[in-house]
This record gives structure tokens, sequence and C-alpha cells, in this order.
């Protein structure tokens, strides 16, 4: 079981995603953009790590999504092989059309504006430990197959263009209708308030993931790789005091892996 | 009644943004034959009520442009670009926390009461040859420059 983790000009999780495809037990190596984007093919699955790529300019993941490796990895979607895009895998993911699936590009993840009791409060750029909530089914998607739905999970975001906007008339119901929110924002009961600071940064309906329709193919602004083990939780977790066990973020690196495993 | 003073702002040093642009138009979208160049401006178009026009444009720019890299080109109440290049005006429809934040410094913290309203956009100026090229400056725009979610564009006359 073959990974690739992409890797753009500016992309800076690649190395910790890769740790983690590996210490799930899957096979994977870093795939640089100017590589020939036939060679794609050869992979079971596709991880679009962190980052900047090409430092954000024109707006967050627009350069990259222009690149021949996106137009490969949209002919291994519609294979239905996972692909996972993690932050500025997400803005990528967008600005290709892949997400939220319908080939063009049906939404934005606008700069953060952040917003308590009717006020905005903050703008931009903002890291923080988050709470999520499990939206979908599991087996809804690759990327949280194993993961049962309103499960919790505690997971960093650092993120200046996370808040998802569209203008598609019908665009929020269908994914709500058709369970492509996978992901939303949550304080640490699982209560969703659409306000800052349990909503990090302004996203329509506190949404934090979605996927496609045929569920191969999610976007989330978290970084599961930074809670893949448990000592990089923040010191005010108990957990942390337990090394040896998994972190949280582990969850979605099973879950990619168990998705190739029963579509093979 | 308030008056607009727009401050175009430009690179001195070469703009890595505006040469990505070109990369990326002329490398993976098809205008290598019709574009030449792509260079980039930021519009700063600020509304006062009151004071000397001339002098307040001045104290902006002396605030908002860095001269050590950056030159400006002030315009009251108008705004005009030079021949050879389509002027395509890029900015948010959502708000624009930069603008307002610049709003907010212009007026609370360096004393500019008479600022009643900031705008901010990005003024792609398309170096295009060939027929119509205002209409390859809207498929440029619609392509590359704008996300229609979060992003209105105009292309701007002469």
């Amino acid at each position: 079981m073959k990974i690739a983790v992409m890797q753009f000009p500016g992309t800076n999780c690649e190395h910790e995603t890769l740790v983690a495809v590996k210490a799930v037990g899957m096979d994977g190596e870093i795939f640089r953009w100017n590589r020939s984007a036939g060679e794609l093919s050869s992979f079971d699955g596709y991880f679009i790590p962190g980052g900047f790529s090409y430092q954000d300019r024109v707006r967050a993941g627009a350069i990259a999504s222009k690149e021949p490796v996106m137009e490969a990895l949209r002919e291994e979607a519609a294979r239905g092989k996972p692909i996972i895009g993690i932050c500025n895998g997400f803005q990528i993911l967008v600005e290709a059309g892949l997400l939220p699936g319908t080939g063009k590009i049906d939404m934005a993840l606008a700069q953060n504006v952040m917003v308590s009791k009717g006020q905005i409060v903050r703008r931009g750029y903002y890291c923080d430990w988050i709470n999520l909530r499990h939206e979908a089914p599991s087996r809804r998607c690759s990327g949280s197959f194993l993961i049962e739905k309103g499960a919790l999970m505690r997971i960093p975001i650092a993120h200046g263009e996370g808040n998802l906007v569209t203008t598609t008339p019908g665009m929020m119901q269908k994914l709500n209708d058709e369970a492509q929110v996978v992901f939303r924002y949550c304080d640490k009961n699982g209560r969703v308030i659409n306000e800052f600071p349990v909503n990090v940064n302004g996203s329509t309906e506190s949404i934090a993931g979605i996927c496609n329709p045929e569920g191969n193919v999610l976007g989330m602004m978290p970084h599961p790789e930074r809670s893949f083990f448990a000592w990089q939780l923040p010191a005010f977790d108990p957990k942390k005091q337990r090394p040896d066990e998994p972190g949280p973020g582990r969850r979605v690196f099973e879950s990619m892996k168990h998705y190739i495993e029963v579509s093979a | 009644m308030s008056q607009e003073i727009n401050l175009r702002v430009w690179l001195k040093i070469p703009d890595a943004e505006a040469a990505t642009v070109k990369n990326t138009l002329v490398r993976r979208m098809g205008f290598a034959d019709l574009l030449a160049d792509v260079k980039k401006e930021r519009l700063f178009s600020i509304k006062v009520d009151s004071g000397d026009l001339q002098e307040l444009a001045g104290a902006f720019a002396r605030e908002l442009v860095n001269e050590n890299k950056e030159s400006h080109k002030v315009l009251i109440d108008e705004l005009k670009f030079e021949e050879g290049y389509v002027p395509v005006k890029v900015a948010l429809k959502i708000e624009d926390g930069e603008a307002i934040s610049t709003k907010e410094r212009l007026r609370s913290r360096l004393g500019f009461k008479n600022v009643v309203d900031v705008k901010k956009a990005t003024i792609w100026k398309l170096y295009i040859s060939g027929m119509d090229p205002e209409l390859r400056a809207k498929e440029i725009a619609e392509g590359l420059l704008i996300n229609p979610h979060k992003d209105t564009y105009e292309i701007l006359g002469k």
C-alpha cells in the first residue's frame, strides 16, 4: 500500500505527514510537484499536506491547483482512490474543483473572521488546539472511515484562510443532506457554537472538513498529523502523560489505510 | 460631501507574486502567445470629508507606502491608468479586514478623523496582445485571479 505525500514549493508538513503514514503501516514517499505527473497512478492514496504552497500568492491554494500533478490527482480521484488534503491541502483541493466535488470552484476558504456576540473580535492567522465533532456516519469518507458519528477529537489548527464560504445556491443544503460535512468545530462537550472561540475562523455552519459526494476525497483545516502521537498533545491534556498511546489524529491515517484495504 | 483619494502603490523591487501569476498563465493556462507581462499594484481608495486633499494624500502615502521598496501615484477623485495593458481590479466581496484595519489605523491611531472610508484592492496589469484583450483579461480574472465566492473583479477603462 503506497501513499504519495505531495510537496509543492512552500509545503511545510510533508515530513510529519509521512511519519504518520508509515506509523500506521503504509508505505509512503514525498512526491515533488515537478515529478512526472504520470507516476502518481502507481500510488494507492494521496495526502496533500499543509503549508503555504507558492507563498499563498494570489490566494491560498490557487497556484498549486494549476499544476499538472493536480490534473493527475483528479484522474486518480475519479478512479476512487483516496485523497486527503490538510489545511493548505484542503485549500488546493477547493481551488482545483475536487471539493466539494462538482469539478468547478463551488466555494472558497476565505480569510478568517472571528465573530463573538455579533462583533468581529479578531481577523487573520490563528493557531490553537480546537475540538472537532465528526459529523458523517462512519465509512462515509476515506479519512474518517473508522471514526464514529459524533466522536470528538482534539486537534490543532494553524491557518489564515479557513473560513468556508459559498455563494452557490443550495450548496450548504447539499453538503448537509448528502453527509458531505465531515467535521465541525465544537466545544469540549461536542456542542457546535457558531461563534469564536468555538468556531475558530468564522466558517459557515462551523464546518472544518468536507468530502466529495463519493467520499474518497476529504479536505480538513485541522492538522491530524500534529496530534498523531499523545506526546504531541498540549500540556493541559492528561493524555500527554501517556506518550505511548495514540493521539486523536491517528484515526485519520488509520481510516485511509482501512479504506484502501476494503476498496481493493 | 466626501472626496476620494486613490493611492496606487507598486513595488520598485521585483514582484514575486506577479511573476508567479505570469508563469502560471504562460506555463499552465495556455496564455504563452498572448501574454507579454503581468504587473501588480495595491490600490487604496480613501474617502475624506474635509481637509486639503494633496496634503492628506502625502500624509497617507507616508503611512501606507514603504519608500524603500515601493513607489506610488496619487489620483484625486479619478482612477486612470496608462496605455499598453488591461487593468483588472480585484477586491474582496466579503468583509475586507485589512481595509477596516487601515481605516482604524488612520482614524484612531494617526488622528485622521476626516477619513470616512477606506477600500483596498489589487490592480493586475495584464500586458496582452492579439484580438480582444479585454475578453482575454476576463478569462484570466475568472480563471486565476479571483475565487468568485469571495472576490469580485472589474476590468477598468483607461
